[in-house]
């Protein structure tokens, strides 16, 4: 190092040693920088398990396959004890709902948002004009900085009650074919539902995305589709498409993350179903997220403190799906990426 | 000095055969890009069965004429065009014109390689199963057929269903000269084909072109003259928007009639 700075001072292009330890401090504040978002994953991953294993180790494997979850008698004096652990009495900790409500709605709002985003985008950037573009933009940037509380109360309030009337009747047919589908449609709170906010929610993450993605696909490769005398359809289907395959692959993956862990909408439109598995996709349900905001008030007032740790226990499932499947997302990309197509280079 | 026919390499012009589809002809082809006219009244002929290779400085608007003639401004807002553009009898920009199977019918190929992000097979045989050439149970045949002809089969026989990007430039052009082909054009419109291409690539590719003259009208743009001489039975100059001079090819390399066209040539133009 000192080696170093003595040949950059003996260049004469003006470094002097005070420079050098200007250089030297931002140096170490960019490291800083760069480390911060590691150090912060990995408090709070340590902080998550540290709070989360007397839940962990009283519920085990119950955790995983029980549908009960429940705190317990908060005043009764007997306790419940389960591998060496106390809890209050009847105390359950079993996430399964919300673990499957947490993938099924969020699986559900991808299958719903990753069509619409790039068949919307494909359609506005190859057939609306070019100076209407910057207000599209704007317009999704705007659905994007909605807060999730209005989409609950626009949901709730509106938009539930519309497609229970009527969507999902015309849907419940369909359950002939897919019994998961099959009604009774309820009121419009529920798995479906919230997909559907969901959906509307990460559309812009994916359509932005997709957005700059078409543009990056080289004009020469679409004429050459164009000038065989192919639609602007089959030129999509043919050409932009699998360009951008990967990146649409990769955007689903950041609007996923963003449904799994969505909180205050969920909260509103689930129906809010515990201790059970949805019967369809009407049906209430919970997610992690949501469960947790709704359950930490009563979990604070638990004297033995293992509420809390169970609320724990799930968000750290819900980190460690969060983790996997941007993981997973990776996994793919490479693979892809890798495979017969070099997709995303230009030619 | 005028490089001399012979040392140009200018093959007699032949003749053309009747199976050679239908010529294009331009009269009075005007194009505007926004506020500016980039091709000023062009009248030139495209002779049936013939090899017309389009010359001119670099700017001059030789891409600009040949993507007009495969209404291929059409996506591009803010062009105007104007006059007549006739394949055989029909007016290419008549309302009544199926742009599909217009462009169907006049091929054409890019100064690079633009093969398709499919597989080698798709890459060939896409268009022809969308325009509805080839059944299904057609394709292993009729895309063995077309590589064959470009010369390319024994390259890829192995590979056909992965991604045409490991080939090399040269052998991804012959793809893509492969996919024009299968979807049996009756004009073929090259972009300076060879522009990117090493010398065996480029020679490959003119002695198909050649070949081609017996079925279909071929128009080349190129600014290798060489080329030109080697190719053409035809050429026309372009100059700043303008056709300065339309000769046989042979007439042509043996002097130039028109003072610009011969300032082009000798290079003290572009
Ligand atoms: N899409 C377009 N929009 C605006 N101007 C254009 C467009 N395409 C071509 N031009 C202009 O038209 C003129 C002719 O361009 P063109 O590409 O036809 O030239 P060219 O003869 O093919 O040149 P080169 O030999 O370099 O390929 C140029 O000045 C160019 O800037
Ligand atoms: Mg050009």
């Amino acid at each position: 190092m000192r080696l170093r700075l003595r040949q950059r001072s003996s260049t004469g292009l003006g470094a002097d040693d005070d420079l050098s330890r200007t250089d030297r401090v931002v140096r170490a504040l960019l490291l800083l920088t760069a480390l911060i978002p590691v150090l912060a994953l990995l408090f709070l991953a340590a902080e998550m398990v540290n709070s989360a294993v007397p839940a962990l180790v009283y519920a085990g494997g119950d955790l995983f396959t029980q549908q009960l979850f429940t705190f317990g008698n908060l005043y009764a004096t007997a306790e419940t004890v389960s591998h060496g652990i106390h809890a209050p009495l009847g105390a359950a900790y079993g996430a399964l709902p919300f673990i499957v409500g947490t993938l099924l709605s969020s699986a559900i709002a991808l299958a719903i948002a990753v069509p619409i985003s790039v068949g919307a985008v494909l359609a506005l950037v190859e057939r609306v004009p070019r100076r209407f573009q910057p207000a599209l933009s704007v317009f999704l940037e705007l659905l994007a900085g909605i807060p999730s509380v209005a989409y609950g109360f626009w949901g709730i309030l509106y938009f539930g009650p519309a497609l229970a009337q009527h969507l999902y009747p015309a849907l419940s047919r369909l359950g002939v074919v897919l019994p998961f589908m099959r009604g009774p449609v309820g009121a419009g709170e529920g798995l479906l539902t919230a997909a559907v906010i969901l959906a509307v929610m990460i559309i812009p993450i994916i359509a932005a995305t997709t957005r700059e993605l078409v543009r990056t696909v080289p004009v020469l490769a679409k004429e050459g589709a164009v000038a065989l005398g192919m639609t602007p359809y089959e030129t999509a289907r043919t050409v932009t498409l699998p360009f951008i395959r990967n990146g649409i692959l990769a955007a689903s993956v950041l609007g996923w993350a963003r449904a799994l862990g969505e909180t205050m909408a969920v909260l509103m439109i689930s129906g809010d179903l515990l201790n059970a598995l949805p019967a369809n996709i009407y049906s209430p349900f919970s997610t992690i997220a949501a469960t947790i905001v709704d359950l930490l008030d009563s979990a604070l007032t638990d004297p033995t403190g293992m509420a809390v740790h169970a609320l724990a226990a799930i968000g750290l499932i819900l980190l460690a799906i969060t983790l996997a499947t941007n993981l997973a997302g990776r996994v793919i990309i490479r693979r892809v990426t890798t495979g017969v197509l070099p997709v995303g280079r230009g030619i | 000095m005028v490089a001399s026919a012979a040392a140009l390499g200018v093959r007699p012009a032949t003749h053309a055969t009747q199976t050679a589809g239908p010529g294009m002809t331009v009269e009075d082809l005007r194009v505007r890009f926004d506020a500016r006219e980039v091709l000023h009244g062009i009248s030139a002929a495209f002779a049936r069965g013939r090899i017309t290779a389009l010359i001119g400085p670099t700017g001059c608007g030789k891409t600009t004429l040949l993507r007009s003639l495969n209404r291929l401004h059409d996506g591009r807002p803010g062009a105007r065009i104007s006059g007549r553009v006739r394949l055989g009898e029909e007016d290419v920009y008549d309302a009544r014109t199926n742009v599909r199977e217009l462009r169907r019918r006049i091929g054409m190929l890019f100064q690079r390689p633009n093969p398709f992000p499919q597989s080698i097979r798709e890459n060939v045989a896409l268009a022809a199963r969308i325009h509805g050439l080839w059944s299904r149970a057609e394709v292993p045949e009729r895309t063995e057929k077309v590589l064959r002809e470009v010369g390319l089969w024994d390259a890829v026989r192995d590979r056909l269903s992965s991604a045409p990007f490991a080939l090399s430039g040269g052998q991804q052009q012959l793809l893509c000269l492969a996919r024009a082909l299968a979807v049996e054009p009756e004009v073929l419109l090259l972009d300076e084909p060879t522009s990117s291409l090493d010398p065996g690539s480029m020679s490959r590719i003119e002695e198909l072109i050649a070949a081609l003259r017996e079925r279909m009208t071929v128009i080349i743009v190129t600014h290798n003259l060489q080329q030109a001489a080697r190719v053409a039975d035809e050429v026309c100059v372009l100059l700043d928007g303008s056709l300065v001079e339309q000769a046989p090819a042979a007439a042509f390399f043996r002097g130039p009639s028109d003072e610009r066209s011969r300032a082009y040539v000798e290079g003290r133009i572009g």
